[in-house]
């Protein structure tokens, strides 16, 4: 999974040239479909034109191959539960569903920059805005995919650790320092956006609010510069 | 111009004090902090972007005060950290730099032609569409550099950049710093590049031990720490 973050590689292929709200629309549109459609004929035939997509966006091969494996596991251990049960065209159906879905996501990884993403988080929680700050939203969006292989590393680190000392048995001897380490890159990466400034441009910029009173005078003041000004046309 | 008035760190739970009331002036374009571990020099530099923020005192950048101006001071003072994972954020090289030209650049092509040059500059041309977890760690802290010079700023303080590198890293990096032409304050544990300031102040115990000349600093530091008698105890 580490691998697959920055997996994205620039080209020219239609999926690159396509906008980022087309990509995740067509990825929602897929998911959507293949849990709608229980026929595994067009199961298949999605599965087709989305590993053809992969294909075609020319991914970087080992990390691809291997999360496409690690898909293919999922789907194997799925399709045996379905056979058990004699489903052998729920089997197919899920199995080529999820091998879709898969390959889709991964296609629109390589051919899309995070920034774009980015700007798409950005642009769709703008409704939102006066909650929580759309840029704000999409730096979150950002984080989060840069915590995990950070995440996953610390808890591979504290796992080498554990087993060193001979306590891979001992799951505290894991779960703990992963878990302290982790709150600790948080803290360096709160730090580090602090120190870059990045969440302070994320903050809004907002007008100041005025009390009632202040409203109210403002209001007359108003009426009066107008009087004034209507006077002094008269004259 | 950075001033310290009386500037104090304490710790937020226990009380204890990090820093001592510290009154300096730094006008130098470069500076080195030297001093043991736990001495409290980060967190005097930390001071100088407002990362830390005085309990009693205060610090000010150009007559900024990084506790009122907090953002204004930090987009005139840029901050390497030791350890570069924790300060790049997004998933390749000229998605990070992008992401630091966010606040001054609105068009995104533009954007992305000054991140491309930032790289450029800075040694890592070729390397923009890189994971930046495919990156040796002197190339991450090249690419924290660039992030940080890409902005503009006009004083970075680097807090032990160079700690986590080889010695032809070490070199490179430490060889960049000093041709920058901005003010660069550098806290170190590399005796050979503190000496190389114009200026050295060493920190002990939360207190400013020594301030002035490179090579009388670094001898006062060795006598500090090896228990030989110091300038600042005969006197």
């Amino acid at each position: 999974m580490i691998s697959l973050l920055g997996i994205y590689r620039p080209g020219t292929t239609p999926l690159h040239r396509a906008s980022a709200a087309l990509k995740s629309a067509l990825l929602l549109l897929t998911v959507v479909a293949t849990m709608l459609v229980s026929d595994p004929v067009t199961s298949i035939g999605v599965m087709c034109a989305c590993l053809l997509l992969l294909v075609s966006t020319a991914p970087p091969a080992k990390p691809t191959l291997r999360a496409m494996g690690i898909i293919m596991v999922v789907a194997v251990a799925t399709v045996s539960f379905q056979l058990l049960r004699g489903d052998v065209s729920r089997a197919i159906d899920v199995a080529a569903d999820l091998t879709a879905i898969a390959a889709l996501a991964l296609a629109v990884s390589c051919s899309t920059p995070m920034e774009a993403m980015l700007d798409l988080v950005s642009r769709i929680v703008r409704p939102f805005g006066r909650i929580l700050p759309p840029e704000t939203i999409g730096l979150m969006f950002a984080l989060t995919l840069r915590a995990i292989p950070e995440a996953a590393r610390i808890f591979i680190d504290a796992r080498t650790a554990a087993r060193a000392r001979g306590l891979e048995r001992d799951p505290r001897a894991v779960l703990i320092p992963g878990a302290t380490r982790t709150v600790g890159f948080a803290l360096q990466l709160g730090q580090a956006l602090h120190a870059r400034g990045i969440s302070e441009e994320a903050k809004p910029e907002r007008k100041p609010r005025l009390s009632r009173e202040m409203r109210r005078k403002a209001k007359s003041q108003t009426a009066a510069d107008a009087e004034a000004t209507e006077g002094a046309d008269l004259t | 111009m950075i001033e310290f008035k009386d500037a104090a760190v304490t710790a937020p739970d226990s009380g204890v004090s990090i820093l001592e009331p510290t009154t300096l002036t730094l006008t130098e374009q470069r500076i080195s902090i030297i001093g043991a571990n736990g001495s409290g020099k980060s967190t005097l530099a930390r001071l100088i972007n407002g990362l830390v923020l005085p309990i009693t005192g205060s610090v000010t950048v150009d007559g900024l005060d990084t506790v009122k101006d907090g953002a204004k001071v930090r987009r005139k003072v840029g901050y390497l950290f030791t350890d570069p994972t924790s300060q790049l954020i997004m998933p390749t090289a000229v998605e990070d730099v992008t992401l630091s030209l966010r606040r001054i650049i609105g068009n995104k092509n533009e954007r992305t032609e000054a991140a491309l040059t930032a790289l450029e500059e800075i040694g890592l041309g070729g390397k923009g569409d890189v994971s930046v977890n495919a990156l040796s760690g002197g190339q991450r802290q090249l690419l924290a550099l660039a992030g940080v010079l890409a902005v503009t700023p006009e004083v970075i303080v680097a807090d032990e950049p160079t700690t986590l590198l080889d010695l032809r890293w070490r070199a490179h990096v430490g060889a960049l710093l000093r041709t920058l032409p901005l003010q660069v304050i550098e806290v170190t544990h590399d005796l050979d590049a503190a000496s190389r300031a114009q200026r050295t102040i060493v920190i002990d115990s939360g207190t400013v031990a020594f301030d002035g000349d490179p090579a009388e600093a670094v001898k006062f530091y060795r006598d500090l720490m090896f228990g030989r008698p110091t300038r600042a105890a005969d006197a």
